[in-house]
């Protein structure tokens, strides 16, 4: 198969995904979790210590799939965006579970080359099935 | 702290990030792609060396807007769009402006900001005042 195959291929399969949910992810918001994160970031904010900070969820579970199916396209991976919204408090202690998807999947040739871009979105319920948080982030593969 | 007014500005927060703390943030993360903290790996992609992740800035300019908000409100959504990569060893810093204020709701215009003043990171976020 040509590269330029394999690409078309990878492309179609990836379109094929898009909104089929991952096998979601569940885990509890660790205080400990919690403190290698602000620690990690260096926010000593101690509300920290009964909450998650505004990014922690991304460490609960992976906010992307497939990504080893993309790897035929280019040499690596850039990070081009991520949205959060808020719809309740995450707390130490609040069991999440985490489902994503693909949400799109697209290519682009520019100035600096071709670059593959996939968009996932990720929803996040609590133990009370009560949806907290969605992430949307966008990969690039170039 | 007076009421949100259109175009103030938020106290800067400036970050010197390290390479320690790139492998501290892949850790808890859970993010261990080599750009981050292994140097060969990340020339041999086209990076001048290893950078920061995109979530590491996002953390750091989430963090410039929950010490300004304070108690005051709640944070409804944030975005951050990633514009150009940065290394560990130089400042980073964080930014933002109130750009609009409807009643309670306000939305921030963030920014980081590299050592030439480059804006590599920029982002929106907007907070619900109680």
């Amino acid at each position: 198969m040509s590269a330029t195959g394999t690409i078309t291929d990878v492309i179609a399969l990836l379109k094929s995904r898009i909104g089929v949910d991952g096998e979601p992810v569940t885990a509890t918001i660790e205080a400990g979790h919690v403190k290698r994160f602000v620690e990690a970031i260096g926010d000593p904010n101690p509300r920290w210590t009964k909450e998650a900070p505004p990014t922690f969820l991304v460490a609960i579970a992976p906010v992307s799939l497939h990504m080893a199916d993309a790897e035929v396209y280019g040499t690596g991976w850039l990070n081009g965006g991520n949205r959060f919204e808020y719809l309740a408090p995450v707390l130490i202690g609040d069991v999440i579970t985490a489902r994503g998807h693909v949400a799109d999947v697209y290519d682009k040739r520019g100035s600096s080359g071709a670059m593959l871009f996939i968009v996932f979105e990720t929803e996040y319920t609590n133990q009370r099935g009560e949806p907290v948080a969605r992430l949307r982030g966008t990969l690039i593969r170039r | 702290m007076s009421a949100p007014a259109i175009g103030q500005e938020l106290p800067e927060l400036v970050k010197n990030p390290t390479t320690r703390q790139l492998v501290q943030y892949a850790g808890a993360q859970g993010d261990f792609y080599e750009i981050h903290y292994d140097q060969a790996y990340a020339r041999s992609v086209g990076l001048p060396g290893v950078i920061l992740h995109g979530l590491l800035k996002a953390a750091f300019l989430g963090q410039l807007v929950t010490d300004w908000l304070g108690g005051r409100g709640e944070l409804v959504d944030f975005e951050v769009s990633y514009r150009g990569v940065d290394e560990p060893g130089r400042p980073y810093r964080c930014r933002g402006r109130v750009s609009n204020v409807d009643g309670n709701d306000v939305e921030l215009e963030v920014w980081g900001e590299d050592e030439s003043g480059k804006r590599t990171t920029v982002g929106t976020a907007r907070v619900r005042l109680s």
